[in-house]
């Protein structure tokens, strides 16, 4: 008899499984090029552990998505005010096909990241208007996956899972300008900003490779007390009636270690200082490297490259003269940029834009070519979410909770010298920093974008 | 397009977030969602913000970045009401400063600021949230009339009743005609 379960073994949930039809999924060529895909790309330059890859991760969110699902859409677990304003909820045929669509988008959503992930996507590195997600609808709405999802039972729409694997932000752009509320709520159970699987498991799973304590909680508990809920109430008499993911109060610890997970690992790992410099060097050598210093869009020419290829193309320029030798030895050799400044909560009060004004003074001073700029704010990552108390009534989750209100945003703004100027750029920088950042006018202009 | 640098952006939606709060708005971030949304699409403001229909009508997820942003700035700050309430959006210190900083910008806009915050500055999260979306299906074919967006509203927001959807049809009117009628 065929068997038609199947289980891989995972090092964060011990076995995922999976069905045949979905088997068809993994065994695809788009999901089996994610085996080449680091998921946290140069990171193990520094954290020599982090050489996982998006394959088992994206394994990862479709177990932890379909985790949540059945547990928000539990006949127990809906609250009347809600069943009546999501009418999907209490259709079976209805559920068991956005099941099948949820775990479907979970495994998909990353088929479309580049190699080393995001470090190989900013700067022009994509032509205008492409990114990851967009690519990710490609793979999806190809031919090749087509034929899988008409082949399943029941077949599922190729729109209806590129909705939800890369989420309302770029879905928007791509698919539908509209999400409707139950889409809404099955776009969060896998990329939102709260509860998403995507990011329960990269906490979890960027942790357990890298050695580090603080990316990990209780997602057990949490995924238990996850529910659909009313938004809390924002004013007397203001309290919307469309319904959000949020959380039964005896899931509060979880979601704060969640959040504390997620600020310790963005702000010792994934902004390093060190990661970071690599993510820039590896871009000014993918700009020299690649044909018109930009990736393919094309799916068949995509499927070409993976980390591999381009960890070769680094190593084989390594032992060149020239140009592109000295870009790959930056990583190969490890002639990496040093930080010599770091954003700091007194220059922000002088001046929101004082990493700005050092980048340009430092320029003038040593050569454009021998500084590079870094900065990013950590996105979204809403922390006030419906609560559902014990007494029944709902309650905005920064009121309960003192550690969701004090977690700061993770941010980084660094300015990074060549080695060879490092020690004059400290020098310089201790003499003139405060001039620099005082004397620097933030300007805010209209400019053509 | 033109469109404003982040720290212009900055400046204008803290502007905007004091100009609410004066008006008597609970300035949560669904307010300013939907106060930045008419400000940039009714008024002109170029803060080219990508809003789609989303959580509670017109959302824009750079905006919510941007938001994040300034708190990682230290330029915003929640400020936290006894249960059950969601929270307020405040200036900080250090955005008041930046926001003096930039009074060139923020001149520029004052009026169209001080437009949204009136118009908006006493509505609540539901009446902001039917307004929004009532403007978004305006914005999809303009030629639409008040029932057919009253209609329009409901479908893409089932819990938005019909009656309720046709007071905000006539409510966004109202708003677009004040502001044809003083610009």
């Amino acid at each position: 008899m065929v068997k038609n379960t199947h289980e891989i073994r995972d090092a964060i949930h011990t076995f995922i499984q999976f069905d045949s039809d979905e088997r068809k999924i993994i065994d695809s060529r788009p999901f089996q090029r994610l085996r080449h895909i680091n998921q946290l790309a140069m990171t193990d330059l520094v954290y020599p552990g982090a050489t996982h890859k998006r394959f088992e991760h994206s394994l990862g969110v479709m177990h932890l998505a379909d985790r949540i699902y059945g547990v928000v859409t539990h006949p127990e677990n809906v609250r009347p005010e809600v069943s009546e304003v999501l009418p999907e909820l209490s259709n079976e045929d209805n559920l068991r096909y956005w099941r099948k669509v949820v775990r479907a988008a979970a495994l998909c959503h990353d088929l479309g990241h580049l190699p080393f992930s995001h470090a190989g996507e900013k700067e022009g590195l994509l032509p205008n208007g492409w990114n990851h997600e967009r690519l990710t609808l490609e793979f999806i709405r190809s031919d090749e996956m087509r034929d899988i999802w008409e082949a399943l039972t029941p077949p599922l729409r190729p729109d209806d899972i590129a909705k939800l694997a890369v989420g309302p932000k770029e879905g928007a752009k791509y698919i539908d300008s509209v999400f409707t509320d139950w889409q809404a709520i099955l776009a969060d159970i896998i990329v939102g900003d709260a509860f998403g699987a995507d990011r329960m498991d990269y906490l979890l799973r960027d942790s357990h490779h890298i050695g580090v304590a603080y990316g990990k909680f209780d997602h057990y508990r949490l995924i238990d007390t996850l529910r659909i809920l009313r938004p809390p109430p924002t004013e007397n008499g203001g309290q919307s009636q469309e319904p959000t993911l949020g959380i039964e109060e005896g899931g509060l610890h979880s979601i704060e270690s969640l959040l504390l997970a997620r600020y310790a690992m963005f702000s010792q790992v994934y902004f390093h200082r060190v990661r970071r410099i690599y993510d820039i060097h590896l871009r000014d050598f993918l700009k020299e490297w690649l044909c018109n210093g930009q990736f393919p869009t094309a799916i068949e020419d995509l499927l070409k490259v993976t980390d591999v290829e381009v960890t070769q193309a680094l190593r084989q320029a390594s032992l060149e003269n020239g140009n592109l030798g000295a870009l790959a030895n930056r990583i190969i050799d490890r002639q990496h940029f040093k930080a010599i400044y770091q954003r700091n909560p007194d220059d922000l009060k002088v001046n929101s834009d004082a990493a700005q004004a050092i980048y340009t003074a430092a320029s003038e001073e040593f050569g454009a070519e021998n500084v590079r700029k870094d900065q990013d704010r950590k996105g979204g990552g809403d922390s006030n979410f419906p609560v559902l108390s014990r007494d029944g009534s709902i309650i905005s989750s920064l009121t309960l909770s003192q550690i969701l209100e004090n977690i700061p945003e993770a941010a980084i703004d660094y300015v990074f010298v060549d080695p060879k100027c490092r020690i004059d750029a400290i020098k310089w920088l201790k003499e003139n920093r405060r001039n620099i950042i005082e004397s620097a006018k933030e300007e805010g202009h209209e400019a053509v974008e | 397009m033109r469109q404003l640098n982040r720290l212009g952006k900055n400046a204008i939606v803290l502007s905007l977030a004091g100009n609410l709060k004066d008006a008597g708005s609970w300035c949560g971030e669904t307010h300013l969602q939907k106060a930045v949304y008419l400000l940039q699409e009714l008024t002109q403001v170029p803060l080219g913000f990508d809003f789609i229909l989303y959580k509670h009508g017109p959302f824009s997820f750079d905006l919510r970045d941007a938001l994040t942003a300034m708190r990682a700035d230290y330029q915003l700050r929640f400020l936290i009401h006894p249960i059950p309430y969601g929270p307020s959006l405040v200036a900080t210190d250090t955005g008041k400063q930046f926001q003096k900083r930039l009074s060139s910008v923020v001149s520029k806009y004052r009026n169209q600021i001080s437009f949204v915050a009136m118009h908006l500055g006493s509505k609540s999260v539901t009446d902001l949230e039917k307004l929004g979306t009532a403007f978004y299906v305006l914005k999809e074919d303009d030629s639409r009339s008040q029932e057919q967006v009253a209609r329009r509203v409901s479908e893409l927001k089932p819990h938005i009743p019909i009656d309720v959807a046709r007071e905000a049809a006539i409510g966004i009117d109202k708003i677009i005609g004040a502001y044809n009628s003083s610009y």
